[in-house]
């Protein structure tokens, strides 16, 4: 049997007797920001490896550009998070001499990371478009960039949005690991208030509990979006 | 015929035009001159190689060699700039391809704003030093700054303005905030046609632009080139639409094999055709 007024005594001790919230508190917030930060990064360099891709290679320069983002996409889809992690902070960190807090390393390295995937994503949303679009585009005169960013791009991240969101949670999910550069995330937060008494069984349910509050609240945010964009369409 | 004024003045002249897609070789050396105000129909059987000759046009598909000359360029070669030239070459799609995250309005406006907010931007920036030049010259020695006409703002109102102007010369302008997805196939291939008369060209081509409607809709989708041409727009027209090639066209092309194997008046071609190829595709499509 479980003694549940044990439990819940445990629980207000850690959590509030111990000031173990304003941690979890912290760690939220650090993880929040890995997340959100790291997808618009990775949003916005994806979208450029996705158009560097689709683009016709009719020049060096266009060639050149192809193979970095073939490159870039390897390696950063190749090498666990963790790795690109702890190279950034041991090597690439002192190498380059870069002094910012771990946080906006982990947001960096997670928005690159997140960049090669999606990439993909990004990809397969321009090609669902039908290149007669892009064709009528070029055609009244726009560049190439002009007709992608006005006319294919809007249409491409409206069909991506439901992935975008997987990617996010994802990308909630695995910022549990940006404790390993020292980052004060939401792991580490109940970490340390397990260490602070001895006693993990509250803080990692807890933990669990918060991520799955934290992801169902991102899945009904992600259909809530995609519902305005569709009655956008519909409108007349 | 149209009672419209003929000039000599060609406006696009195309000189051994040859297309190869790697070793499939598709055009084999065309060449043609259209006169300002000329109504060209191409035709010709499936696969010969026409969307790829008009496509070659406005190089929508680069061309492999030949000359290509308009507004005293020639388009073939890399160094134009192939989109200041395209702004005044109007192209049709068999499938309309109306940009659907655009409202029929804005499917009209986008691209004169877009290049009339570029140019006044460039005009901006050359000012800007123009400015700071000046400032080191004497006096009377002062370049004048290029003249700014209109505001961003005056801009995008005339564009609107024209656009609305356009939608109700076809009688559509109640459909100016819909999105494409709600219009029936004419409507859109009318939208499309006004969308590229919005920037002024001086030719337009359209590719078989009747050829994914129904078959009710195809009256007015017609109607509507035919009143082009008797305005007077150059155009080259790919058809499979005969009956409108012998009303409308001043000249009608054939194409086999990559070549351009006859050409003449409509009521010539159509009623005493030499070549054999064509006597057999006419009696096929007639
Ligand atoms: N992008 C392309 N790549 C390879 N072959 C092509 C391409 N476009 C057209 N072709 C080929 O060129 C030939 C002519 O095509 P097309 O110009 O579309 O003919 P038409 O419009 O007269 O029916 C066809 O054999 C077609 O398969
Ligand atoms: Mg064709």
């Amino acid at each position: 049997m479980i003694d549940w007024a044990k439990l819940w005594n445990s629980f207000t001790f850690q959590f509030i007797d111990k000031g173990g919230y304003k941690e979890v508190l912290r760690g939220l917030g650090a993880t929040v920001q890995i997340a959100v930060f790291g997808l618009i990064i990775g949003i916005i360099v994806g979208m450029f490896i996705a158009i560097i891709k689709v683009m016709p290679k009719y020049n060096f320069f266009a060639k050149i550009l192809d193979k970095f983002a073939v490159v870039y996409v390897a390696i950063f889809r190749g090498t666990p998070m963790v790795v690109q992690l702890l190279v950034g902070h041991y090597f690439l960190r002192p190498l380059i001499g870069w002094t910012c807090d771990p946080l906006i390393e982990a947001i960096v390295i997670f928005g690159l990371n997140s960049g090669a995937y999606v990439s993909e994503i990004m990809r397969g949303g321009i090609q669902s478009i039908d290149v007669g679009q892009l064709e009528a585009g070029r055609a009244v005169g726009l560049t190439f960039w002009t007709a992608m960013f006005r006319i294919v791009i809007p249409q491409a991240i409206k069909n991506i949005i439901p992935t975008l969101g997987n990617e996010f949670i994802t990308l909630v999910k695995e910022t549990s690991v940006a404790s390993f550069v020292t980052v004060l995330d939401l792991y580490r937060a109940f970490e340390q208030i397990g260490y602070a008494s001895y006693s993990f069984l509250i803080p990692y349910l807890v933990l669990a509990l918060i991520y799955i509050v934290l992801i169902v609240i991102i899945t009904i945010g992600v259909k809530l979006i995609e519902r305005r964009l569709k009655k956008n369409e519909r409108k007349n | 015929m149209n009672a419209k004024i003929k000039s000599d003045e060609i406006v696009l002249s195309v000189k051994n035009l040859t297309k190869n897609f790697d070793k499939l070789e598709v055009l084999k050396g065309i060449d043609i001159d259209v006169k300002k105000g000329e109504v060209v129909a191409v035709i010709g059987p499936s696969g010969c190689g026409k969307s790829t000759f008009l496509r070659c046009l406005n190089c929508m598909e680069d061309p492999t060699g030949g000359v290509i000359m308009f507004q005293g360029e020639n388009l073939v070669d890399r160094k134009v700039d192939i989109n200041v030239h395209r702004q005044k070459i109007g192209m049709v799609f068999q499938q309309f391809n109306l940009f659907n995250n655009l409202t029929i309005i804005k499917n009209i406006t986008l691209a004169p704003n877009v290049v009339a907010l570029g140019n006044l931007r460039k005009a901006k920036c050359k000012n800007f030093f123009i400015k700071f030049a000046n400032l080191f010259r004497k006096k009377d020695a002062k370049k004048p700054l290029i003249e700014i006409k209109q505001t961003k703002k005056e801009i995008k109102k005339a564009n609107e303005e024209k656009a609305y102007a356009l939608l109700k010369r076809i009688g559509l302008e109640e459909k100016a905030n819909a999105y494409p997805s709600t219009l029936s196939g004419g409507q859109k291939q009318r939208i499309a046609i006004i969308r590229a008369l919005a920037m002024d060209p001086i030719v337009m081509l359209f590719d078989e632009p009747t050829s994914a409607l129904d078959p009710e809709m195809v009256g007015e989708v017609l109607d509507l080139m035919k009143q082009l041409a008797i305005d007077g727009m150059t155009m080259v027209i790919v058809t499979h639409e005969m009956g409108f090639a012998r009303e409308v066209a001043d000249r009608v092309v054939f194409i086999d094999e990559g070549r351009i194997k006859e050409e003449s008046a409509p009521a010539e071609f159509f009623s005493n055709p030499k070549n054999d190829r064509l006597k057999d595709f006419l009696s096929k499509v007639l």
